[in-house]
């Protein structure tokens, strides 16, 4: 178990957003989260990223109890959220946006420089791990397609250490070439071990990539499939309510 | 595209294209030619150099205006710290004491001055331009109340071989600007520093969830206008031997004039040294030249506002085309 939340509630003002929440991520597992808009998919991630604090239960990352108040607890946590907006700074290039706020310093008489050749070097290592094609890693990452964006981010995650990666919707957008390349990317990334939580509308996504999907519906958890064991329709019905599940769960 | 997009690492100097360097360098020499032609006064050493030492503040604070623009923020009180340091530095020579205890004194109140801005904007979250806008009308009020409407003047002149002497045939003043522009450069091209200051001109949010500490990386930047109006203060009192009670009025909007013209973008995230240094040697040709051929100098803030709108509106209009509010 890489991640744990139990009995999660998160509140705002009257409307409970998420109401005890149990969820938890295994090592190097692809676990997909659906659900309708408004079901607590994002307020869900959001607690697990640090931007939200629960109002009651209990999350656990490696074992350890966490408390997050901020992303960047997470992100220290080994939890990185890639969120639909990127949050790369656009005009700064690819080495430049996978060492922000980590550079590697080379001190000359105390003052410390930044070592950019090896910043190229580490950068040049993640790609051909990760298997992202950027023609040149000076370009401003906003004249890159979403994809290589995507790839940019997930390499900044890994340079980070996360062993969590969570991703809001990584495929929205994206053409249909990106779609299979951001795949692979989230492919890659369990079989180095990483853990994925992936939010996607997109089922056939869903299922191409993911070893268990959590639906979610009016803020509950209310079923967790294995993949290879269930069907698109059984997903879309739970998703939509036509399939009812017993309170118990 | 690939031009555009290629920043490369040998060209960290100058901005991502260097066509705003180029294009400024040539206006420049066009305009140089014309007054050489216009005025037999113009393309001597002796006017060259005038016009370098009295470009002196203006450059210096330029840098550093330069690195609060790329961080998205702006100051348009420089003005008022280089006037209240100027002063401190008048009274505390005024008092008796030694140029080596007045010169520390001079650019810790520019820097503390500087770094009262960073706290308004960064902690108390208020808009850089109200914030220093507040900040501009509370220190000439401080000047004001300090020196009333007298000047102060008769002070010594210990440091005025750093504006009016020579290293050989190099005039100091040209040293001293080399000397602000390549520490700036360093902050800017080579520390993790200036990498958090692009980050946070680009994109605050994203600088915020990697852990850079934004609120101090602010209160540190706007710190270093302060002591480099400071320290342009110090040359200032060393060049003139008084302080007056208009000084500094309209260093801030030429500071933001020449860093705008230089190609850094009002947005923040984009924008070079170099490019600020020829939009400070623009201004100041403009300026001198215009008056050695006899026209109205009212025409130079006239050429350099129509030439701001020009660049503003490009630089929209661009950003309109790209779709990209924000």
């Amino acid at each position: 178990m890489v991640f744990r939340m139990t009995g999660i509630v998160k509140r705002f003002g009257g409307l409970i957003a998420l109401d005890h929440v149990d969820f938890s991520v295994e090592p190097g597992e692809v676990m997909a989260l659906v659900g309708d808009n408004g079901a607590g998919k994002s307020t869900l991630i959001k607690t697990m990223s640090g931007a939200h604090v629960p109002d009651e239960g209990m999350m656990e990352m490696e074992g350890k109890q966490v408390h997050f108040r901020s992303p960047q607890d997470a992100w220290s946590s080994g939890i990185a959220t890639i969120y639909q907006e990127l949050a790369l700074a656009g005009k700064m290039n690819v080495v430049d946006n996978i060492f922000l706020g980590r550079e590697i310093r080379k001190p000359v008489l105390g003052i410390p420089f930044v070592d950019f050749a090896a910043m190229r070097k580490r950068t040049n290592e993640l790609l051909r791990q990760l298997d992202v094609h950027i023609p040149n890693i000076d370009s401003w990452v906003e004249s890159m397609s979403g994809g290589q964006r995507q790839g940019v981010a997930i390499a900044r995650a890994l340079n980070m250490d996360a062993r969590l990666i969570i991703m809001d919707e990584p495929t929205a957008a994206l053409a249909v070439a990106e779609v299979k390349k951001v795949l692979d990317f989230i492919k890659r990334l369990r079989s180095s071990g990483k853990s994925v939580v992936l939010i996607s509308h997109n089922i056939q996504d869903v299922f191409e990539v993911s070893d268990r999907i959590s639906v979610m519906r009016h803020g509950r958890c209310i079923a967790v499939r294995e993949t290879k064991k269930t069907t698109p329709q059984e997903i879309i019905g739970l998703i939509t309510g036509a399939y009812e599940v017993p309170a118990a769960a | 595209m690939t031009t555009l997009t290629d920043p490369r690492p040998g060209f960290r100097f100058v901005s991502p294209t260097a066509s705003r360097e180029i294009a400024l360098t040539l206006t420049i020499i066009v305009v140089g030619a014309l007054f050489s032609f216009a005025s037999p006064h113009f393309l001597t050493v002796n006017n060259l150099v005038q016009t370098l030492r009295a470009g002196l503040e203006l450059a210096i604070v330029s840098g550093g205006m330069t690195l609060v623009i790329i961080m998205g923020g702006i100051d348009v009180s420089v003005g008022g710290i280089l006037a209240v340091s100027a002063i401190v530095i008048g009274k505390a020579y005024q008092a008796g004491l030694p140029v080596f205890a007045v010169a520390p004194i001079g650019l810790l109140t520019g820097t503390i001055l500087g770094s009262f801005n960073g706290f308004l904007t960064a902690k108390l979250k208020v808009p850089p331009i109200v914030a220093t806008l507040g900040s501009m009308y509370v220190f000439s009020a401080i000047m004001f109340l300090v020196i009333g409407g007298a000047w102060i003047a008769g002070l010594p002149g210990t440091l005025s071989p750093l504006v009016n002497g020579a290293v050989g045939y190099v005039p100091a003043s040209a040293i001293v600007i080399l000397a602000v522009y390549l520490s700036c450069w360093i902050i800017l091209r080579r520390l993790p520093f200036g990498r958090h200051i692009y980050a946070i001109g680009c994109n605050e949010q994203s600088a915020r969830l990697v852990g850079i500490n934004v609120d101090r990386t602010k209160i540190i930047t706007y710190a270093i206008l302060g002591f480099l109006a400071g320290l342009a203060a110090l040359l200032y009192v060393a060049r003139m031997r008084n302080v007056e009670i208009n000084m500094g009025t309209s260093i801030a909007f030429e500071a933001i004039a020449a860093t705008i013209l230089g190609g850094t973008s009002i947005r923040g995230g984009i924008g070079s040294l170099l490019g600020t240094l020829l939009g400070v040697v623009f201004i100041r040709i403009m300026q001198n030249g215009l008056v050695l051929v006899g026209i109205s100098s009212l025409w130079e803030t006239v050429i350099i506002g129509g030439l701001l709108i020009v660049v503003l509106t490009a630089e929209a209009l661009a950003n309109r085309r790209k779709g990209r509010p924000s």
